[in-house]
């Protein structure tokens, strides 16, 4: 599989704001797209690729937070930082509750930005690597037989083999030789890892 | 018939052999003469009593003669004449005798008329007799009291109105005329002699204004145009009047120039308030401009704060480049420029701000219209993007050039714009945006468009839209559209609005274009 460098995506109608931001990121190695409107972001397909976006809360025709809900409802999970002027807060309140990750106010000092875009792309590789590890737990589940479905969910309960071989009408070595081959699918170290690792993709999202 | 008594007259003053070709003579002349003839003797006893003087008074010969001459004569006259003939036979003191005089005659009806009289005494008979010749002058009074009260009038109306009147003769030698008001209008005592034009023109008219005035009468002089001019005065005491002069030139059919007939208007108290009118309305206007700006506050924070962090941004940048091993200059030279044009940015915006807010005369020249409407884009914009509303400008190629006050035409363009700003607060982002066109119609003039997609005008508020103090919106003056019509009227233009297609309003006004550019 290959790895995609995370990106800076830049949303500003303000050209000059655009490009600074651009140099910016530039400067200290950030991969960095810049775009002039919410719409033009959308045409680009990027809400799906691993990186931040930093987002001007007013621009004409779609406003930030109007962007914010149509990337909502792509489910996308792109973390987003808000650049917001004076007077601007009771908008960056309810950009927070929408689930923007921060909100920084211009005009800014570099550092503050640049701490707030590696902290909202570090959230984005854990996020993007808790979700590829729940891709990878759900592929080794859908290669259990049914029966060994049976067993897992049994041992994943704390039933003991004998418990198990009487409500699977099993002996109890066939349980035993099952049990081996779900450890061996699953991949799990013990039986605590694969607790774990059911819980992780049988727990409701949040 | 009664005796005749001019014979015995005759015959007393011994010209014998004239008698009866006299008395002829006499009797003819008495009733030819058009002016009532009386004889009386000294006590005033009627001898003679000729036609005219029977028209005039009512009474045949016969009724009057014998009797006192004091039944034609209205009162005082006729209580007093006893005495005058007393007194002159007594002292000889003359009271109408050879002098003639005005008096109220009485006819037999009762009725008075005015009359002129003249008196002689028969010479050389005694005791003394008179004759009387009488005048009806009725006409004549009537006459000289109409004109007396037309006259009358006509300084009263010059007083009023302060307008004075004057004729200059240029040939025949015919004596120049100056209303009393003109005098008064001037200062100068009427027993002084008017000043000459000379002098007025070089002496009198207000420095500044004498260039102008020159001409007119340049103009006039040369028979191009009858003079009608507004200019201002310097009086002897100082004071400073408006006056508004118009003369004609009269000419005869070979178009020599016989006479200049003119008036002049003093027009300093409807000057002062008009002035005071304008500086109330300009005040009123300046304060809305104000408040318009007191509005836009935070829109203007943000336009000036957009640059500020374009800049802060790029020299962070550039100082990391220039921190590595090896800088891409190139991209910091980028950097300095776009530096630059940001803060050339910032200060514009400080600039139009300050030209908008900013007290000042009220100046019209001719204006390009895209040039106004790229000074109004920021301040425009900036409300806009307060309000993540597209504002879409759509500018016709090639448009002439009004004649106007650029800040107070921006004023009216971005209160349009802002109402609707404000009308779409509420509604979906597809429709969030206002057009500003402009575009020409016909040869003479421009109409500026603001079309929002609004919630549109209810009716009950459309019919007070212009009204000053009249708003829909929390924390507004009202003054906003009452404001700019005012000021589109006095632009000589009219600002009127019709629901927008689909959805909203659309305001429009228009301007009379410079006449420089409509003659293509």
């Amino acid at each position: 599989m290959k790895e995609v460098k995370p990106t800076v995506f830049v949303v500003d109608d303000d050209a000059a704001v655009r490009d600074s931001l651009r140099m910016l990121l530039k400067s200290v190695g950030l991969p960095v797209e810049v775009f002039e409107s919410g719409q033009e972001f959308l045409d680009a397909n990027r809400d799906d690729r691993p990186g931040c976006l930093v987002l001007d809360i007013r621009m004409p025709g779609m406003s930030g937070l109007e962007l914010q809900v149509k990337l909502n409802e792509r489910h996308s999970i792109l973390p987003i930082i808000f650049i917001t002027g004076h007077g601007d807060v009771p908008m960056a309140v309810e950009a927070m509750q929408a689930g923007a990750v921060d909100f920084i106010q211009k005009p800014f000092r570099d550092q503050d930005l640049l701490d707030r875009i590696n902290q909202a792309l570090d959230k984005d590789a854990g996020s993007r690597r808790m979700l590829a590890e729940r891709n990878m737990i759900r592929k080794r589940l859908e290669s259990l037989t049914p029966r060994e479905r049976e067993v897992l969910d049994l041992v994943v309960a704390g039933e003991a083999n004998k418990v198990i071989a009487g409500d699977l009408n099993l002996s109890q070595r066939t349980v035993e030789i099952h049990r081996a081959r779900v450890m061996e699918k699953m991949e799990a170290h013990s039986l605590a890892h694969l607790v774990r690792m059911v819980l992780e993709v049988e727990r409701p999202e949040a | 018939m009664k005796q005749r008594r001019p014979l015995e007259t005759a015959r007393r003053a011994g010209a014998h052999h004239a008698r009866s070709r006299g008395e002829k003579d006499f009797r003819a002349l008495l009733d030819a003469a058009v002016d009532a003839i009386v004889v009386i003797d000294d006590k005033g006893i009627l001898e003679e009593f000729s036609l005219a003087a029977q028209r005039m008074f009512g009474y045949t010969a016969e009724e009057v003669i014998g009797r006192s001459v004091n039944i034609l004569m209205a009162e005082p006259y006729r209580s007093r004449h006893d005495g005058y003939l007393t007194r002159y036979a007594a002292t000889g003191e003359k009271r109408i005798i050879g002098i003639g005089r005005e008096v109220t005659g009485q006819r037999k009806d009762g009725s008075v008329f005015p009359c002129e009289i003249a008196v002689g005494q028969v010479a050389g008979v005694e005791p003394p007799r008179f004759v009387g010749f009488i005048r009806d002058i009725t006409r004549r009074k009537e006459d000289e009291e109409r004109l007396r009260r037309s006259e009358a009038e006509l300084r009263l109306a010059q007083q009023l109105a302060n307008l004075g009147n004057y004729v200059l003769h240029f040939r025949g030698g015919e004596q120049d005329h100056f209303s009393p008001q003109l005098y008064s209008i001037l200062g100068i005592p009427p027993t002084d002699a008017m000043i000459s034009r000379e002098e007025y023109l070089a002496h009198w008219v207000h420095p500044s204004d004498r260039a102008r005035v020159l001409q007119a009468f340049e103009s006039l002089d040369a028979g191009e145009a009858p003079l009608d001019i507004e200019y201002r005065v310097v009086l002897r005491d100082g004071r400073v009047r408006h006056l508004h002069h118009i003369t004609q030139a009269v000419s005869d059919g070979s178009g020599t120039v016989l006479k200049h007939v003119g008036t002049l208007h003093d027009v300093t108290d409807r000057r002062h308030a008009e002035d005071e009118a304008r500086q109330l309305q300009d005040r009123l206007t300046h304060f809305s401009r104000l408040s318009t700006m007191g509005e836009m506050a935070a829109g203007l924070a943000h336009e000036i704060n957009q640059p500020l962090s374009a800049i802060a941004t790029y020299a962070q940048a550039s100082q990391r480049l220039l921190r590595q091993p090896q800088p891409d200059t190139a991209e910091v030279v980028a950097a300095l420029e776009q530096i630059n044009a940001q803060a050339l940015r910032a200060g514009e915006v400080i600039r139009r701000l300050r030209n908008f807010v900013k007290n000042r005369e009220v100046r019209r020249e001719a204006v390009d219209c895209s040039r106004l409407l790229d000074d109004l884009r920021t301040l425009a914009e900036t409300d806009a993007r307060l309000h993540n509303i597209r504002l879409r400008i759509d500018a016709e190629e090639g448009l002439p050039t009004v004649y106007a006050d650029p800040i107070q035409l921006q004023q009216v363009i971005l209160n349009l714009v802002r109402n609707a700003i404000d009308a779409m607060a509420d509604v979906s982002e597809e429709r969030r945006e206002v057009v500003l066109s402009t575009r020409r119609i016909g040869a003479h003039e421009v109409e500026v468009t603001v079309a929002d997609q609004g919630s549109g005008l209810a009716p009950e508020a459309t019919e007070h839209l212009f009204n000053p103090f009249f708003t829909t919106k929390a924390g507004g003056t009202g003054l906003g559209l009452a404001i700019s019509r005012s000021i589109v009227r006095a632009h000589g233009g009219r600002l009127w609005h019709t629901p927008n297609a689909d959805f909203g309003a659309r305001f429009h006004f228009t301007l009379p274009a410079s006449p420089a550019t409509t003659g293509e």
